[in-house]
């Protein structure tokens, strides 16, 4: 018999990629499925450059603190997108500041619509359910989309 | 390789590419392992993903779904907390395909963010809890990185198995499926169900396994693996 894989250990391996596949449920599998209606083509996509609840984990020295809120950098071509994520609410600016509109678009259900105010400030309250992207639209039409954002 | 947002603090290895900029896939963040390679049927399915096919994205999710579940399964994370994961971890796939150039580090990848995904709600779930202080990071992070490897390979080696398996002839899977059974079939259902005597079952079965064995992509892993001289097990 050749070294390569003798059948009985062929059959044992084989048995256990099966079992892997036949033990995830169905319905965990749909969801993945349906993630790919998603799909985005045309809009800029901005990329997370910072996350307090990242870096806290990162370096266990530094305590989270309860209460203090967790703060998020988006970074595009054109545009920063700077987040304040409270217990109810999100205060957000955008850098260039300009004014225009933000839609908070959770995976499930309706987006919310916020505007954003001439030095770029913006609120969303309540909080989207996670997770939730943010797409910001300036007057000046500019198109940015955050990455997601989970809670 | 390290992630931008903590220069230094992060753990290089597992955070490239998570929350990073599109080059996140760009290259592979480990050894390129045998079972894909940018010839294999995942590359050909990222391009088709990437351009809109929606099977090819199917086909994807059903390759890897059980890599993600069975990292949350380790870190025993209940269904809803695990449907949460999974939900990220393909959102954020979805919004790479654009920017994968390399296919091999795809799973690598998946296991990276599934890994952090757990972690994420790990830690939200004791902050819910009120347990007090910061969770200590290498608790919850799971990151050994030699699990992560194995966690990979064996999922590589497992695809590579079912799509040889799905590869077989009608007959081969059938009489192999039987065989795989737990608890065991008899061989002389096994003979009254295919209608083929008990005598032979033995030698198709030699002769289905040989066919699984040629798979470009199994016949690939058996052939990495004799340097190692090991087993999966």
């Amino acid at each position: 018999m050749s070294q390569q894989w003798a059948d009985d250990r062929l059959m044992a391996a084989l048995g256990e990629a099966v079992r892997a596949a036949r033990a995830v449920p169905p319905e965990f599998t749909e969801a993945g499925r349906a993630a790919y209606t998603w799909r985005t083509v045309d809009a800029e996509l901005a990329a997370l450059t910072f996350d307090s609840a990242t870096q806290a984990a990162a370096a266990p020295a530094v305590r989270a603190e309860e209460a203090s809120p967790r703060f998020l950098t988006f970074a595009g071509s054109q545009l920063t997108i700077e987040l304040e994520i409270g217990p109810d609410s999100i205060v957000g600016q955008i850098v260039p500041s300009q004014p225009g509109h933000v839609d908070a678009c959770p995976a499930t259900g309706a987006a919310a619509t916020a505007e954003i105010d001439e030095i770029g400030c913006f609120i969303i309250r309540p909080l989207p359910s996670s997770p939730f992207r943010l797409h910001c639209h300036t007057a000046a039409d500019v198109s940015v989309l955050t990455t997601w954002i989970t809670l | 390789m390290l992630m931008e947002i903590a220069p230094g603090l992060g753990r290089p290895r597992t955070m490239q590419g998570i929350h990073g900029p599109p080059a996140a896939l760009r290259r592979p963040t480990r050894r390129e392992g045998p079972a894909v390679r940018d010839d294999s049927p995942v590359a050909a399915l990222v391009a088709r993903a990437r351009d809109g096919d929606k099977q090819a994205w199917d086909a994807i999710v059903d390759r890897y779904a059980p890599l993600i579940w069975s990292i949350c399964r380790r870190y025993r994370l209940d269904r809803a907390d695990a449907d949460d994961v999974g939900q990220s971890v393909w959102l954020r796939l979805v919004d790479q395909l654009a920017f994968i150039r390399e296919p091999a580090a795809l799973p690598g990848w998946l296991a990276t963010t599934t890994r952090r995904e757990c972690g994420r709600v790990l830690s939200a779930a004791r902050r819910q809890e009120a347990l007090g202080d910061a969770v200590d990071a290498a608790e919850i992070s799971g990151d050994d990185p030699e699990i992560a490897e194995r966690e990979v390979l064996a999922a590589e080696r497992n695809t590579a198995l079912r799509e040889a398996f799905a590869h077989l002839p009608p007959r081969c899977q059938e009489l192999v499926g039987l065989l795989l059974e737990d608890p065991p079939v008899p061989y002389a259902d096994i003979s009254a169900k295919l209608g083929i005597p008990v005598g032979s079952i033995g030698p198709s079965r030699g002769r289905c396994l040989d066919r699984l064995r040629r798979y470009p992509a199994v016949a690939a892993l058996i052939s990495n693996e004799i340097p190692a001289g090991g087993g999966p097990q």
